[in-house]
């Protein structure tokens, strides 16, 4: 293995920068993005005369695309849900390569463990019944 | 279409409010659609939970590149939040919806004595400097989770109140930040700037952690959703815009009557008197 001299070690601080810069922008776009897709569910959903106290179609993951291709505002509005609640998930992930490829192992482990731990609530939320709501 | 342009303004009133005041929206939205739509509270909980992250990740990516927000604090604590928020999730279904209604009655309460309790002089300041400062070379964990000028300390207390955090955060469908910036500020030792940064990064993650459960469960309805959080996110814009041109005392003491009458529903709603 060859260690290059010739180029000046990046200091820790600009590395740091650099990290929450690229987490920064991943939250702009994530949350902006969701809210658009949102928005369009929201537009759809007045035009078709439908009221936010109507039952909504459950959410079905293969029926998504055809839901946005077809206009349906519950496909908007799930894709943008969906999406919104990726976005901090993500944010973790990005922060888990970043500190994994800083070096720095104690952060690059708390952030894979939060993603576990959220990865473990969605598995308990699809095993274990749920008391009291509808399916919905 | 009444409905839904409703809740798009009632989102709107409670974005400008809530950034006004400095309070996440879930403290408003809950009321907002239980007593204002008639929606079933852990629905609205649910609604909640997802204007929250919205609000979140609108503002944590600003406080981000001003460097204001603290990272590698966050993502620590956000470990322990999101187990408390993964627990509260899961109690909340089996709770009685007016256990959940009680349980925000003195929610609701709390908060509006604490708005109109005479402040110490230096609270509304914000103390860039906490007179502890970090060594050179950090030599524990916890000197890496310190920033320019302050030192971080009492972590365990801090995990703690984090796992605390994220139960109510689940329960109530709240961001949570009432209990984090009281925690980082008063008792780690972190800038009150700097801990309202670094709690607004954190909620994300712990309202997140919880909607998920919710999302499976059945307990986000999309149509419900998407007015209160386009509104609230319409709102939060608006609100961090006139901020500065808004005189917040006489907003505070109209808040507190509101919260205060809405606590008084809540309990009426725990009672089973509707």
């Amino acid at each position: 293995m060859t260690v290059r001299t010739d180029e000046p070690p990046v200091p820790s601080s600009a590395r740091a920068a650099g990290l929450e810069g690229r987490i920064a922008r991943l939250l702009r776009i994530g949350t902006y993005s969701a809210v658009a897709f949102i928005g369009a569910g929201v537009v759809l959903m007045l035009a078709s005369g439908r009221s936010p106290l109507d039952v909504a179609p459950a959410l079905a993951p293969g029926r998504l695309v055809t839901d946005l291709i077809g206009l349906q505002p519950a496909g908007y509005l799930w894709v943008g849900l969906i999406v919104l609640l990726l976005t901090p998930a993500a944010r973790v992930a990005v922060g888990a390569v970043g500190y994994a490829r800083a070096g720095d192992r104690p952060m690059a482990l708390i952030a894979t463990l939060v993603l576990v731990v959220i990865v473990l609530g969605i598995t308990l939320g699809l095993v274990s019944p749920a008391p009291g709501t509808q399916g919905g | 279409m009444e409905t839904a342009v409703l809740m798009l303004i009632g989102g709107v009133g409670v974005g400008i409010f809530g950034s006004l005041l400095g309070l996440g929206g879930g403290l408003l939205i809950v009321p907002l659609l239980t007593l204002g739509f008639q929606l079933p509270l852990r629905e609205a909980i649910g609604v909640s939970l997802v204007c929250v992250i919205v609000t979140s990740g609108a503002s944590a990516g600003v406080f981000l590149e001003r460097r204001v927000a603290n990272l590698r604090l966050g993502m620590t604590l956000e470990l322990f939040t999101a187990i408390g928020a993964l627990l509260g999730g899961l109690v909340a279904f089996l709770l009685d919806e007016r256990v959940l209604a009680g349980l925000f009655a003195a929610l609701l309460t709390y908060v509006a004595v604490s708005m109109i309790r005479p402040r110490p002089a230096s609270a509304g300041a914000d103390p860039v400097i906490s007179g502890d400062t970090p060594p050179d070379e950090p030599r524990t964990f916890l000197d890496t989770l310190s920033g320019p000028g302050y030192r971080v300390r009492r972590l365990r207390a801090g995990v703690v109140g984090s796992v605390g955090a994220g139960i109510a955060s689940a329960l109530l469908g709240i961001g949570g930040g009432l209990i984090k910036v009281p925690v980082l500020h008063v008792v780690m030792g972190v800038p009150l700037r700097v801990a309202t940064a670094t709690s607004n990064l954190v909620i994300g993650i712990t309202a997140s952690t919880s909607a998920w459960i919710y999302l499976i469960r059945g307990g986000i309805d999309p149509y419900a959703t998407g007015p209160t959080a386009v509104g609230v996110f319409v709102g939060a814009s608006i609100g961090s815009r006139i901020a500065h041109r808004v005189d917040v005392r006489a907003l505070r003491v109209l808040f507190t009557v509101v919260l205060l009458y809405t606590a008084f529903q809540m309990v009426r709603r725990a009672a089973g008197v509707q």
